[in-house]
């Protein structure tokens, strides 16, 4: 294994575990008892859930053909809305997907 | 609640996630476990085309493993084989990528904030490293649809999905470069798990609250990222939509 690529891995995974683990040690949850600190953080999530799928389909809807997305996202939220299973809508979009863009 | 009470309703669907077959105030560790059969499902195949597309890059097999098993955060790890593939500076790659690590600054927060009055977080240094985006949305998910918070349940929840990443990865690069060239749409469908998973999660803690929260962080993320750069753009957004929710009065 080259240094480097091992030195870049266990720099940002220390980084990313402090991340993830230092607002619990500092006990931010202090702050989200009520008032604007709370709202602001309960909207942190869906915030941060919805900029990663924007984030996530660029890509696929910069290159020419959209039909396989727009196929796969209608049946992500078909399958949502007809079975409330996260799996189902994952994997049936996904499916669709394959299948229209091989089409 | 609304959404658990939508989900009784469902029964004409077969469901294939366990945690609705249990009740809502189970929180231990195997209920952990269950829940993150979603997360399992979703992150093998996708791990899976990582480390293909790991070794695709010219990484050896221990290498694509080392990103899995210690970095473990999917999306900086597909950006960190294109960084390193590209021959940037090790500098800029730490940069770039601690950068778009600092999204998960606000997880804690926001599950806490879930979760309702002050939780137990002593063993937090362990499960918080398996504190994925889809961990986190699915623990969100499941606080929001009335789940007691607890720290058994993260373990059980970050521990499944990490074998299911790590043993995706193994898999992956064992199969090689060239695994999925013969298999264009299978390559494809691999490459929508990650937004179709994300879209199922966010559809999942969807609500009327929290609909301009979404559409304010969604709008702000695609006009930065096409502007200056995805990380930016995830950052904005964040950030964006959580300034948003200030606006929307009490739940």
């Amino acid at each position: 294994m080259r240094a480097e690529v091992l030195a870049l891995v266990v720099i940002v995974g220390a980084a990313t575990w402090a991340f993830r683990y230092l607002p619990f040690r500092l006990n931010l949850s202090a702050l989200s008892a009520g008032g604007w600190p709370g709202r602001m953080l309960a909207a942190t999530g869906p915030a941060a859930i919805a900029a990663l799928f924007a984030v996530s389909v660029l890509p696929l809807l910069a290159g020419g053909v959209q039909a396989p997305f727009w196929a796969g996202t209608a049946a992500v939220i078909g399958l949502w809305f007809w079975c409330r299973s996260v799996v189902l809508a994952t994997l049936g979009g996904a499916l669709v997907y394959g299948v229209v863009f091989a089409i | 609640m609304q959404g658990w009470t939508r989900g009784r309703l469902t029964f004409s669907c077969i469901r294939v996630s366990l945690g609705g077959m249990m009740r809502q105030g189970e929180s231990g560790f195997a209920a952990g476990l269950m829940a993150a059969l979603p997360i399992v499902l979703g992150y093998f195949p996708i791990a899976f085309s990582f480390g293909v597309a790991g070794t695709r890059a010219g990484l050896g097999f221990a290498e694509v493993m080392a990103f899995s098993v210690i970095m473990y955060s999917g999306a900086a790890q597909f950006l960190a084989v294109a960084l390193v593939s590209g021959g940037a500076p090790l500098l800029v790659s730490v940069f770039t990528l601690v950068a778009m690590g600092l999204r998960h600054l606000a997880y804690g927060p926001a599950l806490m904030a879930a979760a309702g009055t002050r939780q137990q977080t002593r063993r937090a240094w362990v499960w918080a490293f398996g504190l994925t985006d889809e961990v986190f949305g699915t623990a969100l998910g499941a606080l929001s649809r009335g789940r007691r918070f607890s720290e058994p349940f993260m373990f059980g929840l970050g521990l499944a999905a990490y074998v299911a990443w790590v043993s995706g990865t193994a898999a992956g690069a064992a199969a090689g470069g060239g695994a999925l060239a013969a298999y264009p749409a299978v390559e494809a469908a691999l490459g929508f798990m990650l937004p179709a998973l994300f879209l199922a999660l966010l559809l999942s803690i969807l609500s009327r609250a929290q609909l301009p929260v979404i559409a304010v962080a969604a709008v702000v993320t695609v006009g930065v990222t096409l502007l200056h750069s995805a990380t930016s753009g995830i950052l904005s957004g964040m950030v964006a939509g959580a300034l948003a929710g200030l606006s929307r009065g009490r739940a």
